[in-house]
């Protein structure tokens, strides 16, 4: 296992007794729980981690991926009650009262545990007051019984005869993460109100991080005088029913040729910007993230259209095959009107701009941006600003091109990147009194990197629907 | 050694044991229910019974339901309960919602 990969990675060792009290905490809490919610359904759900970690960053991002996805699959019942602790040494764990059925409840619970990618590493228990048993059991609903970790037998047995050893059992957890957000992130196929929802909340995380060189944020406008953070907050919100619609047409796309979706979601588009611009008094906002994220989600859609859980590579092979056309047959036509800062770029540098990067599968994303808001650190303000920074030194930012009308401006920007991360990143006081320092100098020179800004709502995005963020 | 007050430790979660310690007049007496019973019922009861030896408990009512702990946590949740019928180490006082 490599240090940077290891799913228990900054991690502390619990003794067997703490493990042991917090067993009977747990069970008092429930039994407490139980109490005030007589007729409704109990749920403790935990983390199964073999050995003496119980707890790291990256066992928090599997826990929030998990919790999320089974939220989601509860919303059917009123929630009564909801208690997150993520950060006991001991183990991340939530506890929930609902309003359904414990017998229905518990096969939800079964069903998540056995089909959800991560779902063999949750330990979901479910109980009632009026219940007989303490916790309804598995085979009490005719379902079988928990499959070990490593082999396929049954979990209680493997452990009783300590058929695997520690160095194994914490290998298949670590495999477990890398196989969901390391090697190829897989994102489960959420439905269409989640998705919506995401994509909302990556536009405002965007326009919430804070300190960004030169871009608007809640502490500054950045190099832009014409808007500020209300003027993105009222364009997010404006372009809600376009996520939607990207998405459904994406589900509901049949055909081979997926040039064809873009052309369907076209429309659709050129509604969302006329939206943007009224919202925003005809300040243009988000149109590069319109561009990127309408196509990101009918091809996540498109991807998900049978409820399996698609890989990002997947989903980014279908938005290749959405652009295939962009650069070859758009871009390079002659075109006099309509002349926006990617067909100039184009004519001066070939620079191939946003349609170049839809057309190449947004390659950044999943090489960028993603990795370092899987590996950072922080707060998750922290973690969007170390993300933002690291694509900044990594992509050809047309808008920060356009404005200081040199390319060579990006090597610039790798630099100023590098020191940053030098210096500590977004987590340390170093970088963040860099990154101010950095801001009033994109301010003076009148320098934006709202490329990379458009780059950090996808991660934000994708990092939502997999439960990084 | 006496058994000062009924003591209890350990939840019915999976993988756990819990064992509630009373005073008896006849020796150790066990009333234990286990998933695996048939296996491990034995070596659940001689891993207790080496517990309350060890604290020279030679009279006891040891109440078992097992939900299939491993031996180190067998052995941890009888010492608590050794402990706390012992008074020699303060029931816990958990938070109220």
């Amino acid at each position: 296992m490599s240090l940077l990969e290891n799913v228990f990675a900054g991690g502390e060792t619990v003794t067997l007794d703490s493990v042991l009290e917090n067993r009977e905490w747990r069970s008092n809490l429930q039994k407490q729980l139980e109490e005030k919610h007589p007729h409704d359904t109990i749920l403790a759900i935990k983390l199964n981690i073999p050995g003496a970690i119980k707890n790291s960053p990256a066992l928090k991002q599997l826990f929030t991926a998990g919790w999320r996805i089974f939220m989601a699959r509860l919303s059917f019942w009123p929630v009564r009650y909801v208690k997150v602790l993520k950060d006991r040494v001991t183990g991340p764990e939530g506890f929930l009262v609902v309003a359904g059925p414990i017998t229905e409840v518990k096969k939800e619970a079964i069903r998540f545990e056995q089909h959800f990618f991560l779902g063999r590493l949750f330990d979901i228990d479910v109980m009632a007051k009026n219940q007989d048993d303490y916790q309804l059991s598995r085979q009490a609903l005719g379902f079988s019984p928990r499959t070990c970790l490593v082999c396929d037998e049954n979990a209680k047995l493997c452990a009783q005869t300590q058929k695997h050893d520690l160095e194994e059992l914490q290998t298949a957890v670590n495999d477990f993460y890398q196989e969901y957000f390391v090697k190829d992130p897989v994102i489960p196929a959420w439905d269409k109100k989640a998705v919506v929802n995401a994509a909302l909340f990556a536009f405002l995380a965007e326009a919430s991080t804070t300190p960004k060189p030169g871009l608007v944020d809640p502490a500054s406008v950045g190099s832009h005088n014409d808007m500020d953070i209300f003027s993105f907050i009222d364009s997010s919100i404006s372009l809600e029913g376009y996520f939607g619609s990207c998405f459904d047409a994406g589900r509901e796309f049949h055909g081979s040729d997926l040039k064809a979706l873009l052309l369907k979601i076209r429309p659709s588009g050129i509604r969302a910007e006329e939206a943007m611009f009224i919202a925003t008094d005809g300040v243009n906002t988000h149109k590069g993230a319109i561009f990127t994220v309408g196509i990101f989600l009918a091809a996540y859609g498109y991807a998900s259209r049978n409820y399996q859980d698609p890989s990002l590579s997947f989903v980014l092979d279908v938005v290749a095959q959405m652009g295939a056309d962009l650069v070859a047959k758009e871009l390079a036509q002659e075109s006099v009107h309509d002349m926006t800062a990617g067909k100039k770029q184009y004519e001066e540098y070939r620079f191939t701009g946003v349609r170049g990067e839809v057309a190449g599968g947004l390659v950044p994303l999943e090489k960028v941006g993603l990795p370092e808001l899987r590996r950072s650190s922080g707060d998750t303000n922290a973690r969007l600003l170390n993300a933002l920074m690291h694509l900044a030194a990594n992509i050809n930012d047309s808008t920060l091109i356009k404005r200081s009308k040199n390319p060579e401006i990006q090597k610039k920007m790798a630099e100023y990147s590098q020191k940053f991360f030098e210096l500590g990143g977004a987590d340390s006081d170093a970088g963040m009194a860099y990154l101010k320092e950095l801001d009033e100098a994109f301010i003076k020179e009148n320098l934006s990197i709202g490329g990379a800004a458009d780059y950090l709502i996808l991660t934000a995005l994708v990092g939502r629907l997999t439960g990084l963020i | 050694m006496e058994i000062k007050q009924t003591a209890m430790a350990g939840t019915l979660e999976s993988s756990d044991i819990q064992i509630v310690l009373s005073q008896g007049s006849n020796g150790i007496e066990f009333d234990l229910t286990s998933d695996v019973m048939k296996q491990f019922g034995d070596d659940i009861k001689q891993t207790i019974e080496d517990v309350l030896k060890a604290f020279k408990i030679d009279s006891a009512m040891v109440k078992v339901v097992d939900k299939g702990a491993l031996t180190p946590v067998i052995k941890a949740r009888a010492i608590t309960a050794c402990q706390r019928a012992l008074d020699m180490k303060d029931q816990p006082q958990w938070e109220v919602l």
